[in-house]
């Protein structure tokens, strides 16, 4: 185990290096001039210039690639309109997303799993319709079209949550607050929208999958309790694919959720990429893609390790 | 570059002389405000700079108008400049203007603003190495020299009448010289410090920027104990937190949600005409735009009666007919309606189209593409022209996009290869209380230089030219005014943009909020010398 970790890690530090390259390449092929941007309509030459300059845009290009690169290493790249370094930018919006993405995942496991074990228990009953319906509703439906609906009804309409923002924090989180955890409540429920209606049905096939085993038919054969047959026997085997999804969207969620938090007004780093794409600012674009894909990355190798976890079948040494 | 003449000066001196005497700051009384509460204002993009001598967008100056103090204020009315940190002022010479400062004012770290603060904020805008995006407001202006410690000499490179005004602005709102130099322009530029009537207390990004009461503030005593500014990036949740009173003020309103407002009796709906234009604008460098035919069978293949009215329903946008907005003076709005504004006619427009071709003008098979940002007004528009230049048999599609990319093609930059294809794109432009804000920078050469024109058009006119620089250099209004709509006539009779239309500004206002109103420019003033908002719980 250790040595495959240790090589998985490795193979992370080579991705992640073609990573660079390829961002940074997109980055520079990207139309329009961030020292234009900056400098506004109405600037002249020789301020653009002189911003241009500053940000190093003139240098060749091979430089400037060095520059994010070891910049971003050793934590002294510069955001480029944000007037700090890309880091300290990254850091100061990833309590939010963190927050919202950790409050959707719950949110999204303590409904998904038991209704779509329920599901198949009482398969074709009025209850499994009513699961598998409400899942292609949570799937179908938009992100941002469920959000705008949270909020007419709960915050406008029933006036018990409010409508949109952060709210109050504490020590930079907001669940700590009662304030903030209001405010959590209907980004996190439309986040989770999606993430529930998946698992669900994932749950719900798997679980019948193992459901029809002979190991099962065996466990039931010897008398066993119904709950403990599907509890100890079904449930643990059935985890595998539903492991898998939830660890892909543990990364995604980790690297923001752009249409939840720009619906809502979260200031998580979902909006900070759509932001800082608008302003043109390459070097937290840069930072935010990289750290978005090292999330993406490690997820992957935590779900990798979880499956010899959940079936001993599995060894990688 | 700019001369004026002495007389002149003499009346720059008299009318400023005449505001200084006229208009002697005295806190003003707001009977029955309330004191207390906490206003919260929802604003449409996120903050970028605090520092007013950096900061360009508007959002950012909703803020620093509250947290700073600026050395003249412009009346909301009239538009013309009042005293605020200058209690009067007098001109030297030709071109010295000293200004008498009041006493006591104090910064919200305990200083004292001084004349030293002021010539500090005016250098260091002025000074082309520090790369202030603010840096063409203050182009006129060779220094400003302290004289004592409560006054300050302004001197200008060349006389320039419309420059009282623009000290209005919040990019000239004066920063505490001590405080910056000790803490640095970047530490600053995150946690400023003013003299205005409420403090900077928290900056969350992405989220809000809370300010909090100035207690000692100078000029009167601010009725509000909190004003908080929510960032709300998406128009229709900012409507429901109107809606749902999460907001006391929405910076932005569309279309479509003014009717239902206007029925909600918890919020009112304020409008203002703005001083912004937007339009249409050709290539004059190459053809077929180059040829005014073509500009002409572009304007009359297109209803902007009937596409104003589909984009902003009348509710919020007008019909433009010039660059300078018909609030100001000199917009000639009547004039350039009747005699200059061609009408649709699609028939005259496929003959001229027909012609352009026959004589090879517009090559054989020629695509035309209407350029436009990503916005969803200027698409429409933009749409539309394209639907129109169809149907009298020109082929044209719209291309929008993205801000960096379409500034890089506007400003014909070498490098964009889309340049080559610009015939016309569509843009706008906000400005001053002065139409040289709006006329000299969209139509003089100077204006009209690759990588970074104001002057997208690339019009160069001798005699548009010396109008525009005789108007900017004269005091007498009548004078300018001919000279600015002459000017205009000549510039809009070379059908150089087709006039698109100005906004009205459109805000959603909470009717417990009381004593705001819209300003003209666009900004959003809490507490001046002619407002003071308070909160009325009961409402």
């Amino acid at each position: 185990m250790f040595a495959y970790t240790v090589r998985r890690l490795a193979q992370m530090v080579v991705v992640l290096f073609g990573l660079t390259i390829l961002i940074f390449t997109m980055l520079k092929a990207m139309p329009g001039d961030p020292a234009k941007v900056m400098a506004g309509l109405g600037a002249r030459p020789e301020t653009i210039a002189a911003i241009r300059l500053k940000l190093g845009l003139d240098e060749p290009i091979p430089v400037q690639y060095w520059k994010f690169v070891t910049g971003l290493l050793n934590g002294q790249l510069q955001a480029m309109t944000f007037h700090k370094s890309v880091w300290a930018v990254i850091i100061e919006r990833l309590p939010a997303t963190v927050e919202l993405g950790v409050f959707a995942l719950i949110i999204a496991l303590l409904v998904s799993i038991p209704a779509g074990i329920l599901s198949a228990v009482y398969r074709n009953s009025p209850l499994d319709y009513a699961v598998t319906t409400i899942a292609l509703i949570g799937i179908s439906v938009p992100v941002f079209w469920l959000a705008l609906m949270l909020m007419l009804v709960f915050g406008v309409i029933l006036k018990v949550l409010p409508v949109s923002g952060r709210g109050d924090t504490l020590w930079g989180w907001s669940f700590l607050t009662l304030d903030g955890l209001r405010h959590l409540v209907i980004p996190a429920v439309a986040l989770a929208s999606v993430q529930m209606a998946l698992n669900a049905r994932l749950t719900r096939a798997s679980m019948l999958e193992v459901m029809r085993q002979e190991y099962v038919k065996s466990a039931r054969a010897k008398g066993l309790r119904e709950w403990v047959v599907m509890g100890r026997h079904a449930f643990r085997n059935a985890m595998l694919p539903v492991v898998t999804n939830v660890g892909i969207q543990v990364g995604a969620l980790f690297a923001g959720a752009v249409l939840t938090e720009t619906t809502t007004a979260w200031p998580g780093i979902g909006r900070l990429m759509v932001e800082s794409i608008a302003r043109l600012d390459q070097a937290v674009v840069f930072g935010l893609t990289l750290f978005m894909g090292t999330c993406f990355m490690v997820s992957y190798l935590v779900v990798d390790l979880l499956y010899a976890y959940i079936d001993p079948r599995i060894t990688y040494d | 570059m700019l001369r004026i003449t002495k007389v002149c000066i003499v009346l720059l001196g008299v009318v400023l002389a005449g505001w200084g005497a006229f208009g002697e700051t005295s806190k003003p009384s707001t009977p029955g405000a309330k004191v207390g509460g906490t206003l919260t204002i929802g604003v449409s993009q996120d903050f970028k700079d605090m520092d007013p001598r950096i900061a360009n967008s508007v959002y950012d100056s909703y803020v620093i108008a509250s947290v700073f103090d600026r050395l003249v204020e412009l009346d909301p009315y009239t538009l013309e400049p009042r005293p605020f940190v200058a209690k009067s002022w007098e001109v030297l010479s030709e071109d010295r203007v000293r200004f008498y400062l009041n006493e006591g004012i104090k910064f919200h770290n305990g200083d004292e603003l001084t004349a030293e603060d002021v010539a500090f904020t005016f250098n260091w805008m002025a000074n082309p190495a520090n790369n202030s995006p603010n840096f063409t407001e203050l182009v006129w202006l060779e220094q400003a020299v302290v004289v004592n410690k409560y006054t300050v000499d302004i001197v200008t490179k060349a006389d320039y009448a419309p420059w009282a005004p623009g000290f209005a602005t919040e990019s000239q709102a004066i920063v505490p010289m001590k405080y910056v130099l000790e803490v640095g322009d970047a530490a600053f530029n995150q946690f400023p410090i003013g003299s205005g009537p409420y403090k900077f207390v928290e900056w969350r990004q992405g989220d809000r920027i809370i300010l909090e009461r100035n207690e000692n503030y100078w000029l009167v005593y601010p009725n509000l104990d909190r004003v908080v500014y929510r960032v709300i990036p998406e128009l229709s949740v900012m409507m429901l937190e109107l809606e749902a009173g999460g907001i006391d003020i929405a910076d932005n309103m569309p279309a479509q949600d003014v009717e239902r407002f206007r029925a909600n009796p918890k919020v009112e709906v304020l409008q203002v005409p703005s001083l912004s234009y937007f339009y249409v604008f050709f290539n004059m460098s190459r053809p077929p735009s180059s040829d005014i035919r073509y500009r002409k069978a572009v304007y009359m293949s297109v209803d902007m009666d009937a596409a104003v009215f589909s984009i902003f329903q009348n509710l919020t946008g007008v019909r433009a007919y010039g660059c300078i907005p018909p609030r100001l003076w000199a917009s000639d709005v009547k004039y350039l309606k009747n005699n200059i504004a061609l009408q649709y006619d699609p028939e005259e427009a496929a003959r001229l189209i027909a012609e352009l071709k026959a004589e090879g003008v517009i090559p054989p098979g020629y695509k035309t593409t209407i350029y436009c940002p990503l916005d969803p007004r200027r698409t429409q528009l933009a749409t539309i022209i394209a639907t129109g230049l169809r149907e009298v048999g020109l082929d044209a599609d719209v291309q929008p996009l993205a801000w960096g990319p379409y500034l890089d093609l506007v400003y014909r930059s070498e490098a964009d290869p889309l340049a080559e294809s610009l015939d016309q794109g569509i843009l706008g432009w906000s400005g001053g209380p002065d139409p040289h804000d709006f006329i000299y920078y969209m139509f003089h050469s100077d204006n009209a230089v690759v990588g970074s024109a104001d002057n997208l058009s690339f019009y160069m006119n001798p005699l548009v030219d010396w109008l525009l620089l005789k108007a900017a250099t004269t005091l007498d209004q009548h004078l300018r005014e001919w000279l600015y709509t002459e000017a205009q006539r000549i510039i809009y009779g070379d059908y150089v943009h087709i006039p698109g239309y100005h906004y009205i500004e459109t805000r959603g206002v909470r009717t417990s909020v009381q004593g705001y109103n819209i300003d003209p420019l666009g900004n959003q003033y809490l507490c001046t010398p002619f407002v003071n908002v308070w909160i009325d719980p009961t409402r």
